[in-house]
């Protein structure tokens, strides 16, 4: 018996699903996913919700930081074109959501690829700068096209043919199906001859170029693909809200991605991607239901709002400085004890 | 508004007013240029760093009604904050990428943004200072604007000077230039980046003091130290006289961004720097003065 799993072809090597826990996972992941409204209520289905659109939103992010190494401050930002395509196309021209969505993904993708413009040139510090300079301008953009920080989605176009997306299920299980496909599609460009482009960018972007790699047509993809990704999570985001304003796409909203992407894992797209948004969104929204109340009956309603910071913000800043690979390297661990379990040599 | 209207008076106290701000942004700036030299990192944690100063001086000012108590106040916590952040977060990180390091500092940002709702609340509050004003000339001067000027003034010209004429400056710029060789030499690196981070929150705890006297505790200086951070970059992040040109030109172009574009775009002032940032970035990629990095393979 080997004592491990062993690839004997390159295309084995470069396989979508290469080891079995790739295929547990997927199944898993798949039931779970599928049997979520029988099982969950309203609120936690709603939850759920949030957890698979910020999982497309990270799902881009991964891709532009932990796939290509391009520091983005700027997703969010990306988000809100998202949802205010699909918001203005919905209330304004009366365009069904679902039609919007893509336009939504193609707006954001444009932005993303003027915001890689700056990464033909700069690097690490000043890039991230100069994306923090473009989320910034975003959100002054759009204070301007909606000063009253409230655009409300009508319901009546939230349809997709007969189904009703303002029923929770239906809505789920159209955010499922949609970010079903967007991760399965990161997965794909993350082993395609782009993705393996951009992490030879991300790891050395002049030895890269000197093997033949189009730097910045890599990055410039990486930043789009980034931007379709933000632009569709917008887009759905909308679809799910009654009303969006722009204080849910600001430099403090782009910070938690990044936390995200970094927490659960860069460069590990898909799974990384959901296990950053489970702990720090999912995670803590449930933490913070039962932490609130308690807060405040033991008298420190002051700190119910800071706590959130605090204790997010720690947990980033650690998890950053002691796993440089985010928790999905922890679970790794895990499954290596256990496999190896009782000798762990 | 016509442009006609705009007169001598007009355009030396907006010049003036300029010129002021952007010395206080070089003064904040010139923290992040202090930590870059030090260990090559920026701190994206200053915004909150300056905010949680501000709110210390303005609770310790209210509890004193003396502006000195509530100056050194917010001295103290800038400079114990940017070290604590040296040691707990940079030095781990040392050797890192520089992601690493971002993260590292946003979560840090995000973290004191909690602490600052605790501390501060989201109050706005002018600190007690008794303003008078004085004209000379075609310039009207505000007891505020001649405190922030005279503060910040010869902070600036002494962390240059310390950094060009002294043997600790001399130090400090062989560990900014090749840490390892500097220790090859004998020269204590680690208490040398602590000592350029605590430069740093000193940098800052003054520019936030004098900013919230300039302008008011508020909110707004987030975005004020943000904005100090373009000021940096377009500086270039490994200058440091730099960056009072860096400063200026931001300050003068938020000035006259608000004077006459405002109309058509109102509220640009404070979000001109980031439109500045990026097109100098585009022209200069590191700065004005900061040196071009050469990479080797």
């Amino acid at each position: 018996m080997p004592a491990g799993v062993f690839k004997e072809t390159y295309e084995g090597d470069m396989a979508f699903i290469r080891y079995p826990i790739h295929k547990a996972a997927l199944v898993l992941a798949v039931i779970a996913g599928l049997s979520a409204p029988l099982l969950l209520d309203t609120y936690y289905l709603n939850l759920a919700i949030t957890a698979l659109i910020f999982w497309v939103a990270v799902i881009g992010l991964n891709i532009t930081v932990g796939l290509a190494g391009q520091i983005s401050l700027a997703q969010a930002a990306l988000m809100g074109v998202g949802a205010y395509t699909v918001a203005f196309a919905a209330l304004k021209l009366g365009v069904n959501v679902v039609l919007a969505l893509p336009l939504a993904g193609i707006t954001a993708m444009i932005i993303g690829l003027v915001l890689s413009l700056p990464s033909f040139k700069l690097k690490e510090y000043y890039l991230a700068m100069a994306s923090l300079a473009a989320q910034l301008l975003l959100e002054y953009a759009f204070s301007r096209i909606d000063p009253d920080q409230y655009t409300p989605i009508p319901p009546e176009a939230k349809r997709l043919a007969s189904i009703d997306l303002n029923e929770p299920e239906a809505l789920y299980y159209f955010t499922f199906i949609v970010a079903a496909l967007m991760a399965l599609a990161a997965g794909n460009i993350a082993r395609s001859s782009y993705g393996r482009a951009m992490k030879a960018v991300r790891d050395n972007d002049v030895a890269a170029s000197i093997v033949g790699v189009n730097v910045p047509l890599t990055k410039a993809i990486a930043f789009g693909i980034g931007g379709f990704y933000a632009g569709i999570a917008g887009g759905l985001y909308a679809i799910y809200s009654v009303g969006i304003g722009w204080e849910a796409f600001t430099l403090v909203n782009s910070i938690e991605l990044l936390g995200m992407v970094l927490i659960g894992g860069p460069g590990r797209v898909v799974w990384g991607s959901l296990l950053g948004v489970l702990v720090l969104r999912t995670g803590w929204t449930l933490l913070e239901s039962n932490l609130v109340p308690i807060l405040a009956a033991m008298g420190f309603s002051a700190f119910a709002s800071a706590i959130k910071y605090i204790v997010l913000g720690t947990l980033i800043t650690v998890v950053i400085i002691l796993e440089p690979e985010g928790l999905i390297a922890v679970l790794r661990r895990v499954k290596e004890y256990f496999r190896l379990w009782p000798y762990s040599y | 508004m016509a442009l006609e209207a705009v007169d001598v008076e007009t355009w030396s106290n907006l010049i003036f007013q300029g010129v002021l701000l952007g010395i206080l942004y070089s003064l904040i700036a010139m923290g992040y240029n202090l930590v870059y030299r030090a260990n090559k990192s920026i701190n994206f944690a200053v915004p909150q760093v300056v905010l949680l100063a501000a709110y210390t001086a303005l609770i310790t000012a209210t509890a004193t009604g003396r502006l000195e108590v509530a100056l050194a106040s917010a001295i103290i916590v800038s400079v114990a904050v940017s070290m604590a952040i040296e040691r707990g977060v940079a030095r781990p990180l040392l050797g890192r990428p520089p992601i690493a390091l971002i993260g590292a500092t946003l979560g840090v940002f995000y973290a004191l943004k909690g602490v600052v709702l605790v501390v501060g609340g989201s109050e706005v509050a002018v600190l007690p200072l008794d303003i008078d004003y004085y004209r000379l000339g075609a310039l009207t001067v505000a007891t505020n604007d001649l405190i922030s000027l005279l503060g910040a003034i010869p902070v600036l010209a002494g962390v240059v000077l310390l950094h060009r004429k002294t043997s600790f400056g001399a130090a400090m710029r062989a560990v900014a230039e090749d840490a390892e060789g500097a220790a090859a030499y004998g020269l204590p690196v680690r208490r040398l980046m602590l000592a350029g981070w605590a430069l740093a929150g000193l940098v800052g705890g003054l520019g936030s003091i004098l900013l919230a006297v300039k302008t008011q505790v508020s909110p707004d200086l987030e975005y004020y130290a943000i904005r100090a951070l373009a000021a940096s970059l377009i500086a270039g992040l490994d200058s440091l006289g730099g960056v009072l040109l860096g400063g200026i030109v931001l300050g003068l172009a938020e000035q006259l961004a608000s004077k006459f574009l405002d109309p058509y775009l109102p509220g640009i002032g404070s979000d001109i720097a980031f439109l500045l940032l990026l097109l100098i970035l585009f022209v200069k990629p590191y700065g004005f003065f900061g040196s071009e990095r050469i990479e080797r393979v």
